[in-house]
Formats: C-alpha cells, sequence, structure tokens
C-alpha cells in the first residue's frame, strides 16, 4: 500500500511547504514566548547564583533588596561577621538607574561590591577586573558598552574595564558593577541643585547655623551629605552549617531580615515574575488555539478541495479509515514542519529578543506532543466532512 | 515510498526535509543548555608586575588661619580681598573701635591721675617723715631733759606721744604712697589693656599667605572666635588622600604618587606621600596620606578632588595570570586549569595586583599551566568545554 | 437460474420516501448479464437508469428484489454482504463520465490502487496495472501524472482502473458522453475487447446515439420498468 498522504503532500508540495513555514512561525512565536518566561526564571537564578551568596540580609519587614527597595547601615556587616556560622558578609548596592555614554543612555542596574566578597561579578568574557578603588566598572555586554570606553554614572565617569554576560536584573536590565563606595555615592548623593538647595536651607535654619558655635553648620552638612547606607549584606555561610539556622540568628537582631537562597527564589518568582507569567501563559494559550484554528483551516480546505476524489475513492472501494488517515496524516505532516521551522526560528532569532530567551530540550519535546496533539484534534474536522461525503455522488446525474 | 530519482519534485521535497532535519540538529548542539560552554585560554608566564595603590583625595592646604577678633565688635573695614597675596604682619582688617579709644583715653586719664595722687603721697610722705623726724629729735631732747629733772613727766610723755604719733603718720604716709604707687600700677595695666583691646581690632597676617576666604563684610557683628577672613600658605598644598584600608598594603612615607586634578586630567602630576596619617577613618575603612605636589601647580584650587596613584616598588620574575582568570569557590581564590581538554580547579594564593590585571601567582600555579580567562557561563568540574579565541567585546 | 450469469437482478425495487411522497423509482427490474457481454440500459432521464447503476454499484440499498453478483447472492430484500466497500472494490468496477483519475498519484499507482487496497503487494500490483495499461496501449504514459494526460488517454487509464481488480462486472456511466463518434465508437472496442479477454460483464447506462447501435442486447428502462431488447449489434473496428 502506497502512501495516499505522502502522494498528496508531495504532489502540491509547494503551497504545503510554505504553510508549514507560516503555521512554522507561528510555532516559533509560541516557543519564543515560552523561553520568555524561561529567560525570566533564569534571570532570576542567574542573578541569586552569580551574587555568591547564600543569605541575603536587608532591611526588616522588607522583601528586598531586588522585589522591594531595603535601607541597612553599612557596619552591620561586621556585626554579621562576627557570628558564628558566617564565612563571608559583604555588602552590596542595588540601584537601577540611567546611564550615560556620549549622547546615549541606558537603562542598567548599578551594583556596588567588595572586590573578593559575594556580589562581585563570578567570571568575564573581556578585559580584567577592577583593580584601582575608584571610578573603574565592569559591565554586562547587554549593555553595548565595549572594553575602554567611558560611561558617566551620576556625577562621575567611570572606565570600562571589563565586560560579563548574563548579569542581569530581574527586571531584565543589564548590569554595571562599581566599588561600593562609589555606589554609595551614586545612590545616595543628590545632584549639585538638590545639594546647593539643601545647604541654603541648612543655613537659614537658625537652630543649626548659630553664630556662636562656628562649626556647627560645616558639621551639619557634611553629615547631610555624607552617605552610610546600603541595601544589603550578603552572607555566604561556613561549610556545614545549615542557611536558616544561620538566618535565624540574624534575624533576632531585631531590625533586620535574613532570606535564604530558597525563600529568595521564591520572592523572585512568585512575586516578581508571577504577573508576566501569568500573561505569557495567556498568550501560549491564544497561540496555541490560533495555530489549531489555522491547521484545521488548512487541512480542512485541502480536504475540501478533494471532495470528489474522496467520493471516487469511497466509491471504489476505499475504506473510510484509509481516507481519515491519509487526512490525519497530512495534518501531522503539516505539524511536522510547523514544529522543526518553529524551534529553528526560535532558536535563530532568540539572541536578538532584549529579553533573555531560554528554550530547553524538554520544552522542544513538549511542545512537539503538543502540536501532534494539535494537529489531530485540528484534522477532525476535514475528517468528518470526508467522512460524510456519500460515494454515490460519484456516480452523476 | 520509492522516490525515483529522476522526478524533480521528490528531490525537491526530500532536499528540504533533510535540510530541516540537519537544521535541527544542528540548533539543538550547538546551542541552548546542550552546547559546550566556550572559553578563552592563556598561559601563566613571568613578568614583571608593577603593584600600585589607589585612592581619591582633596587638594588641601597644610596650614590653613581663621583671622577673627578676640572679642564681639563690628567689623569696620577689611583690606583684602579673596585671592590677594599677603606678607606677614600686613593689616588685613579692622574691627570698629567702638568705645575702645575713650576707654583707652579714660584710662591715660585715670593714669595720669594716679601719677599725680603718687607724688601727692610722696609730697605727704615727706611731710610726715620730716615732722616725724622733728618729734624724734623732740622727744629725745625732752627724753634728756626729763632725765636731767627739768621737765615733768607729763610732759615727756606728751612729746613721746607725739614722737609716736608722728611715726604713725609716717607710717601711714608711707603706706599712701604704697598704695598710690600700687594704684597708678593698676591703671598703667588697665591702659595697657586697654590699649591692647584697641590694638586687638587690627587684624594682621601671621603668615606669608593667600588669603582664601572673606567671610565678614564692614558692618557686620561677629563674635568672638568668628573668622572676618581666611588665609592659608599657597605653598603648603597637598593632597590629602584616602584609600581604602584593605588595599593599602606598602604605605609609606616617599612613596612616589602620580596626582591627576579634577580640572586637568590629561596631565597627572609627580608627587610624593609626605605624611601617612597615625589615625585612619575606621567609618569609612580608610587610611589617610598625605600626598605633596613635587612641583606646585598653577590655578589649584583647595577642595578640588584628585585621584593619586602611588607606585610601589615593582617585582620582577613573578608569574602572572590576568586577574580575570581569578575564580572564587567560596573563599578560596583559585584558576581553572586546562589539562588535557579537561578542567580542574586549582587553588591558589595570589601576590602583588598590578593596575592593568595581571596579577602575581605566590602558590598554586607553575610557569606554561594554561588557564582558563574569561568564559560564557560558570564553570564546573564536569563542563564541557569549546576553545575560541576571543569571547566578546571589542576594546576602543 | 443465475449460475454462469455475472449479474442477475430479480424484481428489484426502489422507493424514495413514504407515504404521500413516496416515490417509485424502480418496479420491479429484471435484468441478466453473463459473463464477457455489453449491454446497454437506455432510457431518459428521470427514467431511474442512475438509480439502478446505484443499486448494482451497491451504494445505494434497494427496496426490495435480490441481486446476485458473479454467482454469488448480495441482496435478497435486504444486504447478505456485511461489507459493501470490500464487495466494491473486488467484485465491481467503475467508470464514470469523466475518468475521475486521482490527481497526485500516476498513471500506473491510479491503477494500481485498487489491488494495493485489496492486500496485494505492490510490486504485483504494479505490474497488473502495467499489464492492463500495455493492453489498452497507454503503457508509455504510465508513469506520467493524470493531468498530463489527454482526455482518451485519461478514459482509457480509468478503464485500465476499472479492470485493475478483475472484478466480474464493470458499471458505466455514460462513458462516450464527452466523446465524439470516432472516440466513443474506440472506447466501444476497447470494452468489447476487455470484455472478451477478461470475461467481464460490461453494463453502459447511456443514451447516446453514437454507441447504441453497436449493443447486440439492450435493456430499456422506463418509468423504473425495464424491457429488454435485441440491438443492432454493428460491428465495431
Amino acid at each position: 500500500m502506497i502512501s495516499l498522504a505522502g502522494r498528496d503532500i508531495l504532489q502540491s508540495w509547494s503551497k504545503f511547504v510554505l504553510t508549514g513555514l507560516g503555521l512554522g512561525l507561528l510555532i516559533g512565536v509560541t516557543f519564543t514566548m515560552a523561553g520568555v518566561y524561561r529567560g525570566m526564571v533564569d534571570d532570576a537564578m542567574v542573578l541569586l547564583n552569580n551574587s555568591g551568596a547564600d543569605l541575603w540580609v536587608v532591611q526588616k519587614d522588607t522583601l528586598g533588596p531586588y522585589a522591594e527597595p531595603s535601607s541597612i547601615h553599612d557596619d552591620v556587616y561586621r556585626g554579621i561577621l562576627g557570628m558564628s556560622g558566617v564565612a563571608q558578609a559583604a555588602n552590596v548596592t542595588y540601584l537601577t538607574m540611567q546611564v550615560r555614554k556620549g549622547s546615549t543612555d541606558i537603562r542598567a542596574m548599578v551594583v556596588g561590591f567588595e572586590p573578593g566578597q559575594p556580589g562581585e561579578p563570578g567570571h568575564l568574557v573581556a578585559g580584567r577586573r577592577i583593580t584601582r578603588s575608584h571610578y573603574e566598572a565592569v559591565a554586562d555586554v547587554n549593555t553595548g558598552f565595549a572594553v575602554g570606553e567611558r560611561i558617566r554614572i551620576r556625577r562621575h565617569d567611570y572606565t570600562v574595564v571589563g565586560l560579563t554576560r548574563r548579569m542581569v536584573s530581574s527586571g531584565g536590565d543589564p548590569m554595571v558593577f562599581i566599588a561600593l563606595k562609589d555606589a554609595q555615592e551614586a545612590q545616595f548623593l543628590k545632584d549639585n541643585d538638590a545639594i546647593v538647595n539643601e545647604r541654603t536651607r541648612t543655613a537659614t535654619n537658625p537652630a543649626l547655623n548659630r553664630p556662636g558655635v562656628p562649626g556647627l553648620l560645616d558639621a551639619i552638612e557634611e553629615s547631610q551629605t555624607n552617605n552610610h547606607s546600603v541595601n544589603a549584606v550578603l552572607v555566604r555561610v561556613a561549610e556545614g552549617r545549615s542557611q536558616e539556622a544561620v538566618a535565624q540568628e540574624i534575624r533576632r537582631w531585631k531590625h533586620l531580615q535574613a532570606f535564604t537562597r530558597e525563600q529568595m527564589e521564591n520572592i523572585l518568582i512568585a512575586k516578581l515574575i508571577a504577573t508576566a507569567a501569568r500573561q505569557i501563559g495567556m498568550f501560549l494559550v491564544i497561540l496555541t488555539i490560533v495555530s489549531a484554528a489555522i491547521v484545521a483551516f488548512i487541512i480542512y480546505t485541502m480536504t475540501l478541495g478533494k471532495i470528489r476524489e474522496i467520493a471516487v475513492l469511497k466509491l471504489i472501494g476505499t475504506r473510510n479509515r484509509t481516507i481519515a488517515g491519509m487526512i490525519l496524516q497530512e495534518a501531522l505532516g503539516l505539524g511536522l514542519i510547523g514544529f522543526a521551522v518553529g524551534k529553528i526560528a526560535a532558536t535563530i532569532w532568540g539572541p536578538y529578543f532584549p529579553r533573555y530567551v531560554l528554550l530547553l530540550p524538554g520544552d522542544a519535546v513538549r511542545g512537539f506532543a503538543i502540536v501532534m496533539v494539535v494537529c489531530t484534534i485540528a484534522s477532525t474536522l476535514a475528517i468528518r466532512a470526508a467522512l460524510k461525503v456519500d460515494p454515490a455522488t460519484a456516480i452523476g446525474g | 515510498m520509492k522516490i525515483p530519482l529522476t522526478l524533480p519534485r521528490q528531490v525537491w521535497f526530500a532536499t528540504f526535509g533533510v535540510a530541516l532535519l540537519l537544521a535541527l540538529g544542528w540548533v539543538a548542539t550547538r546551542s541552548g543548555p546542550l552546547a559546550p560552554i566556550k572559553v578563552t585560554i592563556t598561559r601563566a608566564a613571568k613578568g614583571e608586575v608593577g603593584p600600585a595603590l589607589f585612592g581619591i583625595g582633596t587638594v588641601e592646604a597644610q596650614r590653613a588661619y581663621l583671622i577673627g577678633p578676640t572679642a564681639a565688635g563690628r567689623v569696620r573695614r577689611v583690606l583684602v580681598d579673596v585671592g590677594d597675596t599677603v606678607k606677614v604682619g600686613q593689616l588685613l582688617a579692622e574691627m570698629d573701635p567702638v568705645d575702645l579709644d575713650r576707654r583707652v583715653a579714660s584710662a591715660g586719664a585715670a593714669a595720669e591721675r594716679g601719677r599725680s595722687a603718687v607724688k601727692t603721697a610722696e609730697a605727704q610722705a615727706r611731710d610726715a617723715k620730716s615732722r616725724q623726724e622733728f618729734a624724734t629729735a623732740e622727744a629725745r631732747r625732752y627724753m634728756d631733759l626729763g632725765r636731767k629733772g627739768f621737765i615733768s613727766q607729763s610732759v615727756v610723755d606728751g612729746k613721746l606721744q607725739e614722737q609716736k604719733s608722728a611715726d604713725a603718720l609716717l607710717a601711714a604716709a608711707e603706706a599712701g604712697l604704697a598704695g598710690a604707687q600700687r594704684d597708678l600700677a593698676r591703671l598703667g595695666a588697665d591702659l595697657g589693656g586697654a590699649q591692647q583691646q584697641r590694638d586687638n581690632i587690627r587684624l594682621y597676617a601671621p603668615v606669608d599667605g593667600t588669603v582664601t576666604s572673606r567671610d565678614a563684610e564692614p558692618g557686620s557683628t561677629v563674635i568672638a572666635g568668628q573668622s572676618v577672613l581666611k588665609l592659608e600658605d599657597p605653598n603648603s598644598l597637598w593632597v590629602t588622600s584616602r584609600l581604602d584600608q584593605g588595599r593599602s598594603a606598602g604605605l609609606r612615607v616617599g612613596l612616589p604618587a602620580e596626582i591627576t586634578l579634577r580640572s586637568n586630567p590629561r596631565k597627572p602630576l609627580a608627587g610624593k606621600v609626605v605624611r601617612v596619617e597615625p589615625i585612619s577613618d575606621s567609618v569609612t575603612e580608610e587610611r589617610i596620606a598625605e600626598v605633596a605636589f613635587d612641583r606646585l601647580p598653577q590655578g589649584a584650587s583647595t577642595g578640588e578632588m584628585a585621584e593619586v596613584t602611588l607606585h610601589l616598588p615593582a617585582i620582577s620574575d613573578a608569574l602572572l595570570v590576568p586577574n580575570a582568570s581569578l575564580r572564587f569557590r567560596g573563599a578560596q581564590a583559585g584558576v581553572w586549569l586546562h589539562v588535557d581538554g579537561h578542567l580542574r580547579f586549582a587553588p591558589v594564593k595570589t601576590g602583588a595586583e598590578g593596575f592593568d590585571g595581571k596579577v602575581q601567582i605566590v602558590e598554586g600555579l607553575k610557569a606554561g599551566d594554561e588557564v582558563v580567562v574569561y568564559s560564557e557561563r560558570d564553570l564546573k568540574d564536569d563542563s564541557r568545554i569549546k576553545v575560541v579565541s576571543s569571547l566578546a567585546g571589542k576594546t576602543k | 437460474m443465475s449460475a454462469g450469469l455475472a449479474v442477475h437482478i430479480e424484481g428489484l425495487s426502489k422507493r424514495y420516501g413514504k407515504g404521500e411522497s413516496a416515490v417509485d423509482a424502480l418496479k420491479e427490474v429484471n435484468m441478466s448479464v453473463a459473463a464477457g457481454e455489453v449491454v446497454g440500459l437506455i432510457g431518459p432521464s428521470g427514467s431511474g437508469k442512475t438509480t439502478l447503476l446505484k443499486c448494482l454499484g451497491a451504494v445505494i440499498e434497494p427496496t426490495r428484489g435480490r441481486m446476485t453478483l458473479g454467482g454469488d447472492l448480495i441482496y435478497e430484500d435486504g444486504w447478505k454482504i456485511s461489507d459493501l466497500r470490500e464487495l466494491r472494490r473486488d467484485r465491481i468496477g467503475f467508470i464514470f463520465q469523466a475518468p475521475y483519475l486521482i490527481p497526485f498519484l500516476d498513471v500506473t499507482d491510479n491503477v494500481a490502487l485498487l489491488p494495493m487496497l485489496a492486500g496485494r503487494p505492490n510490486a504485483e500490483a504494479r505490474s497488473r496495472a502495467l499489464e492492463l495499461l500495455k493492453a489498452l496501449d497507454v503503457a508509455h504514459r504510465a508513469k506520467a501524472q493524470p493531468s498530463e494526460l489527454s482526455g482518451g488517454e485519461q478514459q482509457r487509464v480509468s478503464i485500465a482502473r476499472a479492470l485493475a481488480n478483475k472484478p466480474p462486472v464493470i458499471l458505466a456511466d455514460e462513458p462516450t458522453a464527452p466523446l465524439d463518434s470516432e472516440r466513443a465508437l474506440a472506447v466501444m472496442l476497447i470494452l468489447n475487447q476487455m470484455a472478451k479477454q477478461y470475461q467481464t460483464a460490461i453494463i453502459i447506462v447511456t443514451h447516446d446515439e453514437k454507441i447504441i447501435p453497436t449493443f447486440k442486447r439492450l435493456y430499456h428502462i422506463r418509468d423504473g420498468r425495464t424491457v429488454e431488447e435485441a440491438g443492432e449489434g454493428r460491428a465495431l473496428q
């Protein structure tokens, strides 16, 4: 027995292939959407993994430092370092802001870190690590910066000395790493106009500007422009110690909250990504329905075009299930081409998306199964039409 | 299904199908999580590393002077302005004397009066002295006469009593003189004080220098200790530099320095460390060093930001790797060794690091070892890798 | 007596609808055709000849009567065969007004399809097809697609298809309607030759004046009743 479906496809192969291509692009979009979701989860995981931390210590009653703003004193880490079970503890700051290069600026998350401590990027793809204590930066390749370029963050110019990859915030903004002190200044020191304004206000306040106390005004202005806050302390727990146990110890300090890696994962994925995940889920459902409709329509049209042949086939003795099988095979063939084209397209255009698109092999397998099921269901419309054909119509008149 | 080769349709379709399958296969193995991780490699080599320290600081004057009155008053005139060069002893400003002149005059008059009082007291003392001498002589004579029985005892007693009273009057007059003299001294001191106070309203330059600030204008009231002018010695400018405590090993007096002023970043100036402050900043965790200019720059202003690079002696024949190849497992630094196509994490001990990113390896590697420099992702012991020549980023 | 007859019909009736609006398309039709015989079924339109063909072709169910095919009883007031499709496939050949070849199969496979559906191995089916194509003088087009053939070639291929499973009877519905008289007679010649060669009974429904004289025996059908007649039996070249 020959394959009727195969012969039919071969006969009008260009139409079939073109339809498959179109369907494939639609499936590719579906894969990409799923990849965007996976990418968002991976962004969050990468953010947590790359920090090298086991615990995140933040302001009490906040879900910081990523989900909520958190501000703690920069000397808190000393106390934490002294606790048993703590191997390393370091200050970090995070602030999403505009970073200028020449006349353009891009949105980036500026991270303040201490060299050799949790918070420093683990690996580079170009350049070197920061060696000077100020005004050097390591940027993610997604910023578009090159090694050697000068960028401006708030009040100072920084030289990009190294590049990293996959260092993004949970919002997808690329990261720029600078020394902690520079980052503190960038985050907490206001612009010149605001500072001048502040100084004037302080100077006109008679309680603060006392002629009888000559150094008072200067000391107050100095304390106003000083910045001794950070967003979080990253803690690495000593070998063999329980993260949760150390975190509990830290929480007993009344003004601090500590999250373990699992809790941070939960915060990022359940809270930050949840809405986007739902949105993407809806898109996936809609796209699947659209794909199913398209396959159903195409196969139905192809079947209708063969109604007379189907009547003849039925009359001369072809079984119903042979005809149904032909239609089903055509639908599955279309799905196969669509899947292959879709997977290839998604892989090719994935890197050009502004957000990270992660396509897992498991997703491809699941996608294949879904495409096959959808095609099977979509073919039922045409199969029903084919089965309803009365073979007697072949005998005209 | 037979595919006869002569039919072009089958060939076209088959070609398409095969191409699709190949593309699918390529996609599966080349990208995504299954693909090998791209890395770049370099060899550890001996070389010279020039460690250096970096800090930022502000240009400040070694010594700054606050010129102001010692008592509250009103400013009468200010003779110099910001930027003027002054010499030591030069009159810079003057406070309003108010009633000080009159007080000096009154003290002078009082002193004059005191002098007259002294003269009067002296005359009185002389007078009392002469009376006392007379009374004493008289008393002697009468005692003599009394002994000879020429006069009655009561007359003698009377003369003795006169002598005593004359003595007392003399003592009193002398005391009065002493008092008047001390009074004169006091008045003299008062006068001196009033004069000095009046002199203090004149503000003189204590050293050669430049006026950096004019804080009170004529007519404004200032209290004791408030500054009217600020002065500093422009030749005493240095850069107060702050260096991270953790990265300040080797900081000592005499280190050669490169100073880059914010106002002229393209022309670094030479200098050297002249003092390392014994007290560090424990809040910001910084050490403070004073770096003097070898040659004072023109037009430098205090408060200007500067970047300071201190060069430590270079270490030659050190085993060097790029610092991008350092990875951390917990607190342990190490590198990924590339041996026979496999990776192995080798813990190392680092030494000095230069600003160019080369870091000295003291322990853990030998010359010629291949280490991973850049990698697309974090590496693990069993990661599949693919060595490429460069990963990303163009150097400008 | 139906032994030796390819087709034997007795008292076949077909009623459409019920009650008042019922229509009797066939009324007590009798017909017999021997193996290798070519008979014509002629009548005006609406006379029921298409209905009779459909009953013979086992695509519609008669109301009453008796039908045997190749000696086997297939209908007696109800189908006696469970799988009508198999019956059509193996025991009845169809030739339509138009060739109705399957456009996505080549000429050989169009003919070989029926044996393949019957379970024959592909090689055997194809060689049988080739044999028939040779007999019909279209073997040189064996690899072509139906769309590349002329009308006459397509017609001959469709005849080959009808013969592919060696059915005892072939039903032809106006096979010469679109043809001119030369071609029509050529088709009639072929059909006669095939009928004799493969001992197949051929019933041809037609009202084509050009070929009616060639029949040796005819059935006239009018208002659902048939009348057997002797035909002219004009010779064919």
